[in-house]
């Protein structure tokens, strides 16, 4: 009965093929708006470390002034002082535990044709891959005694990898960085986090580290992040030395605990350090830590912020104008033909099939509008890529689930909007019609 | 207006249709009166002067490949070299550069040794042409002289005696006026800097924070955060971009240089606000655009619908004129009806915006004015229809079918 309802469908749009592409063009505008939007917040929720979710927290110490809190709220700080990350690291109840911070310099290798570039490089310790879950394709992390000690190893991405030695095992090679010899120790698989839920400052959508660097090198590079720096005293610095004992954060800490019992423990011992602290005349506010899972890190981050929500509203307001537009073409299209349906009724068709005949056909509309609608869709995101210099690429594009989901909500709301119609003239009086034919 | 009772029976007889068509330039006056205000807020946000030569200004930095570098001779030595170059109008080094989304902020105070209920703004050190470099307006005192410029490392505690401020900085931290002469303390200290000079505008490295345009200059040379800024004569910008780029890789190869122009780097912060524009302004097209569609459809079935009465009339004496007009009329009267529900709604849909979204109110007029508008399209689209409505043969009428 579908088979036969479908080609009557497809037989009365052909008839009326003005008003039947109206019909399209109106759902598939709205798909394509509503669609736009819709991809690109779902795209910006997307959590990359959603496997490890529920192991993985955030830490957050509210080491503030006592007098204002950050930007003037009553929130903690995003990042942690570097003397609290190392002190932090001393704790071994984490699974894994990462204190860590971007930052940069010219790359190149010795008697080679390569010219310097600037890598893009991250200072971490060394369970950084372990608990981000980041592969290696050669080698490994670089020793124990490279958080702590200047160590010149040196852990590559794959594309730098590609660069310097075309791809090949580097392990045991020498590169030359920021004016030093670093052994490579590692070299990574891709890995791209987006948004970058690791480190979501300075832009949610930027690529990841090109390098990965001992935590040990601090002291001996005089490191200064690629990152923000935030104070809230005045502090004299009159050294290296000085920043680093600094209340100045800069520095990211993540840990991975594995048990309900390690988190308590975690807990206790975080409270533990603050009292500790505070005996010491640091942290004047009252007592608070943050640990946050990674779904919990973005949504505290706003990586979908009032922007895109708003324009998710407002695109769904469109679909709904363009709802109600195809209602009123499906109306006008379906009473043109009340004869046809009082002829059907009068030779036997009961109610229901008349109104199931017309769904099917408001159906087909919503399947067509919904592919020229990720036409559209695909068109609005390479307006917004382009819009956003290169920002947005990686959150501007359309998976496959995403068009499935064009096409369902096409369909749906095409059947939504057939309803009135259908029922509409599946109650016409067939005597009316065959008097007048 | 005798023929206001039979529009309304028949209405009646179409309620549902004509109140689609309503609810559609309902819905179509709420969302794009609201896009309007959100288009115009940003619009404005976007054109702010910025108190720089945007169009004319490159920026360079380098990163140097061997660790021990003299980074204040390099300073020296590329500067006297870019100023000599052909196209370049004026150069200086900074510690940021404006509108490039990376700077820095601080509190200041009148007072000494204060903690709390300072003015944050943003601060540069800079060389003694920042002033010409950066294609400022100086409107009080003087700029900085060559023999006060500090040359100072990351950790240097050396604090600066004079400083140069933007005008807004000096309104807002010395609201009695004349902040010329005045001094001004940074956070906990008690070293007074002196105002010695006022620039009109610098809209600073972050122009949608809230510090935006307030600005302090001092007379220093960083080696730890530290840009060449360029203006180079109008209309050379970008021969003079490939110029300095090639002569300071070609004076010391044992870097890497970065390039940089303000224009882009302009455009860069505000992406986010030139993407809400444009993908409001197509909203607003394609919502019209359907909508007018929308109307043109149904007017063209009611006429179809409605022809044998057409042609009725007709015979019985009915102008041409009087059946576009019966058919305009129906229209309006539908417009009107949707255009006023709908400047309910666009209040109703600004006052959720202004509470989740902080967008601004909706002024009146802008209701107005798209009120007149889309009563505007509705009418045009359902003229067309309305015209072929009259041509309309009396003979119709005759006819069974």
């Amino acid at each position: 009965m579908i088979g036969y309802y479908i080609s009557l469908a497809l037989r009365s749009l052909r008839s009326t093929p003005i008003l039947s592409a109206l019909m399209v063009a109106a759902i598939a505008v709205g798909v394509g708006a509503a669609m736009t939007t819709l991809t690109l917040n779902y795209m910006m929720s997307r959590n990359a470390l959603a496997e490890k979710n529920e192991v993985l927290y955030a830490v957050q110490l509210d080491s503030w002034s006592a007098t204002n809190g950050v930007d003037n709220s009553s929130e903690m700080p995003w990042q942690v002082t570097y003397q609290d990350a190392v002190r932090l690291l001393r704790s071994d109840i984490p699974s894994n535990q990462v204190a860590m911070h971007r930052w940069g310099g010219p790359i190149t290798l010795e008697n080679s044709e390569i010219r310097p570039f600037i890598a893009d490089a991250r200072v971490t310790s060394r369970d950084f891959f372990a608990l981000f879950d980041v592969p290696f394709i050669y080698g490994g992390t670089w020793t124990a005694e490279a958080d702590n000690n200047p160590v010149q190893q040196i852990v590559l991405s794959e594309k730098t990898n590609d660069r310097l030695f075309g791809g090949e095992n580097s392990v045991g090679r020498s590169v030359n960085f920021n004016g030093a010899a670093f052994t490579v120790v590692g070299v990574t698989e891709h890995w791209q986090p987006s948004p970058k839920v690791h480190d979501l400052n300075n832009g949610h959508f930027n690529d990841s580290a090109e390098i990965f660097l001992p935590f040990g090198l601090h002291r001996q590079f005089e490191i200064y992040p690629w990152g923000n720096t935030n104070g809230w005293k005045s502090e004299e610095i009159n050294s290296y030395e000085d920043r680093l004992n600094s209340d100045m954060v800069w520095l990211q800490y993540w840990v991975q605990l594995d048990s309900a019992e390690q988190v308590e423990r975690y807990g206790d011992f975080l409270t533990g350090y603050i009292r500790e602290q505070k005996a010491q005349g640091r942290f004047p506010r009252p007592l608070k830590f943050g640990l946050s899972h990674p779904s919990e890190w973005l949504t505290l981050n706003e990586v979908v912020d009032g922007d895109d929500r708003m324009l998710s509203w407002l695109s769904l307001a469109f679909l709904l104008v363009c709802l109600v537009n195809a209602v009123a073409l499906l109306l006008a299209k379906f009473l043109r033909k009340a004869p046809e349906a009082g002829v059907r009724r009068a030779l036997g068709a009961s109610r229901q099939s008349v109104f199931s005949q017309h769904l099917v056909e408001s159906g087909c509309v919503g399947l067509a509008g919904g592919l020229v609608g990720i036409l559209l869709t695909l068109a609005g995101l390479g307006l917004i890529r382009q819009l956003q210099m290169g920002y947005m690429d990686r959150v501007a594009a359309m998976d496959w689930a995403m068009m499935l989901a064009a096409i369902g909500l096409a369909v749906l709301s095409s059947l939504l909007a057939g309803l009135y119609p259908a029922w509409r003239i599946s109650r016409t009086n067939p005597s009316i019609y065959l008097k007048t034919q | 207006m005798l023929e206001l009772r039979p529009i309304l029976s028949a209405l009646w007889r179409h309620k549902v249709s004509a109140l689609l068509i309503a609810l559609q330039l309902g819905l179509t006056l709420a969302i794009v009166s609201n896009a309007l205000v959100v288009i115009d807020e940003r619009s404005e946000r976007i054109s702010r002067p910025t108190g720089l030569a945007v169009e004319d200004i490159n920026s360079f930095s380098f990163l140097a490949i061997p660790e021990d570098y003299d980074k204040f001779e390099a300073f020296r030595l590329d500067l006297d070299m870019i100023r000599s170059l052909p196209g370049v109008a004026s150069a200086t080094i900074s510690n940021h550069v404006p509108l490039s989304g990376s700077g820095s902020a601080s509190g200041f105070y009148t007072e000494p040794n204060k903690e709390t209920g300072g003015i944050s703004a943003n601060y540069y050190t800079v060389d003694e042409h920042f002033i010409d470099a950066l294609g400022m307006k100086l409107t009080a005192g003087r700029g900085f002289s060559p023999e006060e410029v500090m040359q100072v490392g990351a950790t240097s505690s050396e604090r600066p005696t004079v400083a140069v401020v933007t005008q807004k900085f000096a309104d807002e931290v010395f609201p009695e006026g004349n902040a010329l002469g005045k001094a001004f303390f940074l956070g906990g200290d008690d070293h007074p800097i002196e105002v010695v000079g006022i620039v009109e505008r610098n809209l600073g490295p972050w122009p949608n924070s809230s510090v935006a345009g307030r600005g302090v200059f001092y007379p220093a040379i960083m080696d730890q955060w530290f840009y060449y800024i360029v203006r180079a004569e109008p209309g050379q910008r970008d021969a003079v971009l490939k110029l300095v780029e090639e002569k300071l890789a070609e004076r010391d190869p044992n870097r890497v240089i970065n390039a940089d122009t303000m224009e882009e780097q302009k455009a860069q912060q505000y992406a986010s606000d030139n993407t809400m524009i444009k993908v409001l302004a197509s909203v607003v097209i394609l919502l019209t655009f359907i909508v007018a569609l929308g109307i043109v459809g149904l007017t063209v079935f009611w006429i179809t619908q409605r022809q044998k009465q057409i042609g009725v009339r007709r015979a019985l004496g009915a102008t041409r004129s009087a059946i576009s007009r019966y058919f305009l009329l129906e229209n309006l009267i539908i417009a009107v009806t949707g255009i006023a529900l709908g400047a309910a709604a666009a209040q109703v849909f600004n006052g959720f915006l202004a509470s989740e979204f902080n967008q601004p109110a909706l002024p009146p007029i802008v209701t107005i004015s798209c009120a007149l508008f889309l009563l505007g399209v509705s009418l045009a689209a359902a003229l067309v229809p309305a015209l072929r409505a009259a041509n309309i043969s009396p003979a119709t009428a005759t006819r069974s079918v």
